[in-house]
């Protein structure tokens, strides 16, 4: 029972009344045992009583000034309650916010599958065939013929031994990595991961060590501090294992890993890679295989792959890619596999279709970094905006180059900037995080996404009015 | 928690020496072991009793007190990796029925093995070191002791 401090009570009057001993019917009862009580044991111990009654009665005191907490805290007056642009219809190349019709920059469907006609058939024809849900997870009449031949054509895609498909992009690293990491493991990750493999590791209770944002020798560092431990004590290094979690493109910060060094690392220190290619796969490579594919790395030098399917695939869900060895663990031990319901159908028809369209049109791959460097390149030199992120990234961030004191105050100039230009034609976002629950809170900035469906003029349209807002608003 | 029944035990190692007929069947086993010994035609009644107390010792001590974790996953991340099947007994809740069971058996079968070797000398030493290394780590002073780190990971 948590007792509220004196001073709530002037705050919630109108809970206090209800709070008192004549109105409410059980502390009546309550009020009639207690003096039933009392007389019995007055009757027997006098000396007992005097004492008993006391306590008795300071017990009383505190019960009757308790005041319960508020369910809901109370909003403070600085920080009001989120205003949320609302979507009408889909979230494509048009988007209509608020009434608007916008041109979407914020949306990450990076190949434009969102809106595409053979993708919305087949889901149809899905949805005609299977019905919408699933209604039952993966191991209880969950698995449709759709799901086996998903995973076999992601598999064969992204040329692993064997994929393993979850319903929620989220819970796709949150799930794979306490599936293979557990108490007194340990678990090198990047200090801008993103927040699925952040809620994924505390989960896994292991030890968790960060190492500096894309720094390969502060890696190195942390690996061979973590190896003078282990000859230290090597009867413990023999039963721990150690992994390394890296982002193929960071949400965050829009870089790339370094994944050449990251593999050598690999070998040199016995180390296991887990890569979460959410965003680079369909993105990176000559065929949009990710970014193993872009740096020419051997896939079985990676040990586990997870993707979401909700950005370039344009379907939701995740899924996870690998040796089978390794794939096979998570069908009983993903927690998001095993008790979540299996993706329904449509939605896997969908992303086959995708993947058919990504394995038909190699070209797309290339228009859209050649977008990205375009777009890269026209928004360099804004003043009070700093672009950060690849120059092939679809999804960078612009930051306040000086930022002006407050995380609040950061906040509302830039959502100045995306209201600018939201009025005129271009939909913006800001990129929102959970400020308390992150580990390292990355800086206010806006997200620009660059789609394949975005044409040359929009692009330089849209660079325009960043510039012109960024010399309104910030000068 | 029986075999075959649905549970939610998060770790079923822990109640495991509770399950129904788990008891007779130790000690079932316990005497089916000292009668194979003594059909063996050429060992004598003392050395029978001095060798099924010293294999049960033996085996008990393998299982409850030197192989660690459990055989199958756990959704609690491994609490139980670096535990014992005697530490993992009850969630280390100590003086259980199952943990006095468990720590009476080997005194009786002790018992037994002192009467039938007629207290000779040579049984005695070795029955009672035998009885003293199934006995210690059974103590609650001792729960999660690594002694010179041995078995510690």
């Amino acid at each position: 029972m948590t007792l509220a401090p004196a001073d709530a009570g002037q705050q919630q009057d109108g809970v206090r009344a209800t709070v008192g001993v004549s109105g409410d019917g059980a502390s009546l009862l309550r009020a009639q045992a207690n003096r039933e009580l009392k007389e019995g044991i007055k009757l027997k111990t006098p000396k007992f009583f005097k004492k008993l009654t006391a306590s008795m009665n300071e017990i009383e005191e505190i019960i009757e000034e308790w005041q319960p907490e508020p369910l809901v805290p109370r909003m403070s007056k600085e920080k009001p309650a989120p205003s949320y642009n609302i979507v009408s219809g889909p979230p494509c190349h048009k988007i209509t916010v608020n009434g608007k019709q916008c041109i979407n920059f914020a949306s990450f469907n990076f190949l434009g599958l969102l809106d595409n006609d053979r993708v919305k058939n087949q889901a149809l024809q899905s949805l005609r065939k299977y019905g919408v849900g699933t209604c039952g997870p993966r191991g209880f009449y969950g698995t449709f013929d759709v799901h086996l031949e998903l995973e076999d054509r992601l598999a064969k895609f992204m040329r692993t031994e064997e994929a393993i498909i979850y319903s929620y992009g989220f819970a796709t690293i949150a799930s794979a990595i306490p599936a293979y990491s557990k108490r007194g493991d340990i678990v090198f990750v990047d200090e801008a991961a993103c927040f699925s493999i952040q809620k994924g590791l505390q989960a896994s209770r292991s030890h968790i060590k960060y190492f500096r944002h894309n720094d390969m020798e502060d890696l190195e560092r942390i690996l061979k501090q973590q190896e003078l431990e282990d000859q230290k004590n090597p009867r413990k290094a023999r039963v721990t294992r150690r992994f390394i979690v890296v982002e193929g493109l960071y949400m965050n910060t829009g870089a790339i890993c370094p994944l050449p060094e990251l593999v050598k690392l690999k070998y040199k220190y016995k180390v296991r890679i887990f890569l979460e290619e959410s965003l680079s796969f369909g993105v990176l490579g000559q065929h949009g295989r990710g970014v193993t594919e872009h740096f020419g790395v051997n896939i079985d030098d990676i040990d586990l792959i997870s993707a979401n399917m909700e950005n370039s695939l344009a379907s939701v869900g995740g899924f996870c890619c690998g040796r089978s060895f390794v794939i096979d663990h998570q069908r009983l031990s993903g927690q998001g596999y095993c008790f979540s319901a299996s993706l329904p159908p449509m939605l896997a028809s969908a992303a086959i279709e995708a993947l058919n369209i990504m394995e038909e049109d190699q070209d797309i791959f290339r228009l859209l970094r050649d977008k990205c460097k375009l777009i890269h390149k026209e928004l360099q030199g804004i003043s009070g905006l700093k672009v950060v992120g690849e120059s092939i990234s679809p999804a960078f961030h612009l930051q306040l180059e000086q930022s002006s004191g407050s995380r609040e105050s950061d906040v509302r100039i830039l959502n100045r900037i995306v209201e600018y230009c939201m009025d005129r034609k271009i939909a913006l976002t800001q990129a929102h995080y959970l400020e308390k629950e992150e580990k390292f809170l990355p800086p206010p900035s806006i997200r620009v996404v660059v789609t394949v469906e975005q044409t040359e003029e929009e692009l330089e349209m849209a660079a325009n009015l960043i510039k012109e807002a960024a010399q309104n608003i910030l000068q | 928690m029986n075999v075959g029944v649905a549970h939610s035990e998060v770790n079923p190692n822990t109640r495991v020496m509770n399950s129904r007929g788990i008891w007779l069947a130790y000690l079932i086993f316990v005497s089916l072991l000292h009668l194979v010994l003594l059909s063996i035609p050429f060992l004598s009644v003392p050395l029978v009793w001095t060798l099924t107390n010293v294999i049960h010792n033996l085996v008990m001590y393998l299982f409850l007190h030197t192989v660690k974790g459990t055989p199958f996953e756990t959704p609690d991340q491994g609490k139980a990796r670096l535990l014992t099947h005697w530490e993992q007994m009850d969630y280390g809740v100590q003086f259980t029925s199952s943990r006095k069971f468990l720590t009476i058996s080997p005194i009786i079968l002790y018992l037994l093995a002192s009467f039938y070797t007629k207290y000779d000398a040579t049984h005695f030493l070795i029955n009672t070191g035998s009885l003293l290394s199934v006995l210690l780590p059974k103590l609650p002073q001792f729960h999660g002791v690594r002694i010179f780190g041995i078995n510690k990971y």
